[in-house]
This record gives structure tokens, C-alpha cells and sequence, in this order.
């Protein structure tokens, strides 16, 4: 595990800090216009001594990618407007299919192609994907698939192996398989949520 | 104001309602999971947003709100992980889904790597 | 506001309705979610109790157990995996 540096710790630091505004009530006290200094101090120097253990468990990638306003913009419009509308179609469906009798569950578990790049692009799809109801993400692999087709052979010649390249694919469970093949699956699972996701990300 | 707040939580209460439900009467492990999400969403959501009204028009405490908002962001971001990995050790301790599911890729590549 | 109160209760009843999940779910993930979204029932009647109270220590108790639920259920997870 390689070390942590110090815009990772700074970052890290920042994080903790706004969280310990948030819940120590000191951000209240700061719009109001009465700060309580000592409680500050004492969350900065807290937060930075968390930062120092845990950065490098929690940054992997460039520290300072989220701290962009318009990335920031796109986050936020990404989980007020795009992802609260998939929660409330997948939760209204999950919910009448646990009332309902009458209507069918078939499970099963597709294998789904994903094309997010970064690291914290395919965890935080993956995490929408289960915290949508009637979708679990089981696992996320990476294999290598052939690009391109496959050119006919010629007579007394070996086929040439096809270029590959790294593909990350998901593992789903889902509790009403519409279609086993991978394009249609995944369009049915994360096609909005995918967009949102390459938009703040790539 | 009330009429807001009533609605929001009697939404959360019917949700989480629908949850249980789905639990009592799913047929396997993993479909169980499936309806657990539906209590730790929505039934969450509602009582955050609603209570998160109460606070700030009925009870003038602003710092209510924010602890509440933190409350459903955390909810939000700690759920789907204890989730996946619930679900993958369950599958990796050997809970198998029931015989009539459509169709099994997970089970069938991890039969190959073997 | 006392219907607080009575969504509460309602909160309480549906715990106590999953219970039966817990006692007689066959396997042990069954148990753990099981009991994972019983402690998320509690918290929702500990937030209307405290909003009903007007208090917001019950606030950070609610978070407490929210953090707790969240350990015990990925500390299951791992130990089914056989990691820990």
C-alpha cells in the first residue's frame, strides 16, 4: 500500500472538517454569526489527525477532482434530479410486487458491461445500481474481451488473436430478468444512471 | 404545513410497510435483500424530509435539520454497501438461490474458474 | 403533535412484525438483514420521538445506532465470506 501524500490528507481533512460542522452544529453557529473558536479548533485539529491515518484508505485517485465547482454542480444535479425519479420507479414497483400476488418475480443474475472509467465512477454506479430497490450488484470483475471482427482466415494460415482490451463487467441480481442478453439488460438497469454517472466522471 | 409532514411520513410508513411484507413472503435469501432495500430507501427518505419540515417550520431548530439531512445522506451512502457485501458473502458461503431462477451467470463463471 | 407518536408506534409494530424473520429466517444472511432493517425501523421511531420531543440528542443517538447497524452488518458480511 503506498503512502499517503499530502493533497490525500488535505482533501481527507476537509471532508472530515465540513462533517464535523454539520453535526457539531458549529456550521448553525457560523451563519448566525457567533462562532464558537474553541469547538473549530478542535475539529480542525481532529480532522486533520484523521486525515493523517485514513487518506490513504480513502483517496486513490487525484485528490482534488470533486473540489471542481462544475463537477460538483453535475454531482449535485445527479443526485437531486436524476437519481431520486429511478428510486421512486424502481421503489413503487419493488413494493407492489411484494403486495400484489398476482403479479410474477422471476430472479436471476445477469452479466452487464460497464463503461466508467474511473474507480470512484464504477463504485458509485455500482452502489446507485443497489440502492435502487430490485437491483443488488454482486460483484464487478475485469476481463479482457477481442475488439473488432474477426477477419476469415486464409487457407494454411493460423488465425491472428484479436486485439483485447480491459472490459469491467457487473454481476446483477435482479428480481425481474426482462432479458438475458448483456446491451438490452443494461440499458433496462442503468441507462440513465450510467449517463449521470459519465458526466460527472469521465 | 402538517398536511406535508403527515403525508411524507404515512409515504415512508406505507413503504416500509411493503418492505416487511416482501420479506415475510419472498421465496428465497435473495429476493429478501431486494425488499430490504425497499424499507432502507424510501422508508428512510420519507421520515428524514418530512421530520427535516417539522423541524424547521413547526419547531424553528435549524440545527435539527442539518443533523437530520446527515442522517439520510449517511443512510444513502452506507446502505448499498453493506448490501453488496452481504449479498456476495452469502453467496460465497453457500446460500444458493432457488432452482427456478431464469438464468444464473454468476454461478455458471464462477463453476469455470474452478 | 402527537400523531408523531402514532407514526412511531406504527414504526415500532413493524419491527416487531419482522422479528418473526429473524427467529425463523433459514440461513444467516436472512438473519442479518433481517435484523439489519430492524434497527433501521427503530432509528425511524427514535427520529419521530425526538422530533416529537423537540430534543436533538436523540438525534445523535439515531446516528450512533445507524453507525452501529452499518458495522455489525458488514462485520457479518466479511466473517460469511470467510475473511476475518
Amino acid at each position: 500500500m503506498k503512502k499517503a501524500s499530502i493533497p490525500a490528507v488535505i482533501s481527507t481533512a476537509l471532508i472530515c472538517f465540513i462533517f464535523w460542522l454539520l453535526i457539531s452544529g458549529g456550521l448553525v453557529a457560523l451563519c448566525q454569526g457567533a462562532p464558537d473558536v474553541r469547538n473549530l479548533v478542535v475539529g480542525l485539529l481532529v480532522s486533520v489527525f484523521v486525515g493523517l491515518f485514513s487518506a490513504r484508505f480513502f483517496i486513490h485517485e487525484s485528490p482534488f477532482y470533486l473540489w471542481n465547482p462544475a463537477k460538483l454542480l453535475q454531482l449535485l444535479f445527479y443526485c437531486i434530479c436524476i437519481f431520486p425519479i429511478e428510486l421512486i420507479k424502481a421503489n413503487l414497483d419493488v413494493a407492489l410486487r411484494a403486495l400484489n400476488p398476482v403479479l410474477p418475480i422471476n430472479p436471476g443474475i445477469v452479466k452487464v458491461p460497464v463503461d466508467v472509467q474511473s474507480e470512484y465512477g464504477q463504485a458509485m454506479l455500482a452502489n446507485s445500481i443497489t440502492l435502487t430497490p430490485g437491483t443488488i450488484t454482486m460483484d464487478i470483475v475485469e476481463e479482457e474481451v477481442p475488439v473488432g471482427e474477426a477477419s476469415p482466415a486464409k487457407e494454411g494460415e493460423e488465425a491472428a488473436p484479436l486485439p483485447t482490451k480491459p472490459q469491467t463487467f457487473y454481476y446483477i441480481h435482479w428480481i425481474n430478468v426482462a432479458s438475458e442478453d448483456p446491451k438490452e439488460a443494461g440499458d433496462a438497469i442503468k441507462g440513465t444512471l450510467e449517463k449521470g454517472v459519465r458526466r460527472i466522471f469521465d | 404545513m402538517r398536511i406535508v409532514v403527515d403525508v411524507l411520513i404515512v409515504i415512508s410508513i406505507f413503504f416500509a410497510f411493503a418492505g416487511v411484507v416482501g420479506m415475510l413472503r419472498m421465496p428465497d435469501s435473495f429476493t429478501r435483500m431486494q425488499s430490504s432495500t425497499n424499507i432502507a430507501t424510501m422508508g428512510v427518505l420519507g421520515v428524514i424530509l418530512g421530520g427535516a419540515v417539522y423541524a424547521a417550520l413547526g419547531l424553528h431548530e435549524p440545527v435539527m435539520v442539518v443533523k437530520l439531512l446527515v442522517l439520510g445522506v449517511f443512510y444513502i451512502i452506507t446502505n448499498p454497501i453493506s448490501g453488496h457485501a452481504i449479498c456476495r458473502g452469502a453467496y460465497k458461503h453457500g446460500v444458493r438461490p432457488k432452482e427456478e431462477m431464469k438464468c444464473h451467470k454468476y454461478g455458471e463463471d464462477m463453476v469455470e474458474e474452478k | 403533535m402527537s400523531e408523531l407518536l402514532f407514526f412511531a408506534v406504527c414504526f415500532i409494530v413493524l419491527a416487531l412484525c419482522l422479528f418473526i424473520r429473524v427467529i425463523l429466517g433459514p440461513s444467516v444472511a436472512d438473519r442479518a438483514v433481517a435484523a439489519d432493517s430492524v434497527d433501521i425501523l427503530c432509528d425511524m421511531a427514535l427520529i419521530l420521538f425526538a422530533l416529537h420531543s423537540g430534543r436533538s440528542i436523540f438525534l445523535d443517538i439515531a446516528l450512533i445506532t445507524a453507525v452501529l447497524g452499518f458495522v455489525g452488518s458488514t462485520l457479518v458480511a466479511r466473517y460469511l465470506e470467510g475473511r476475518l
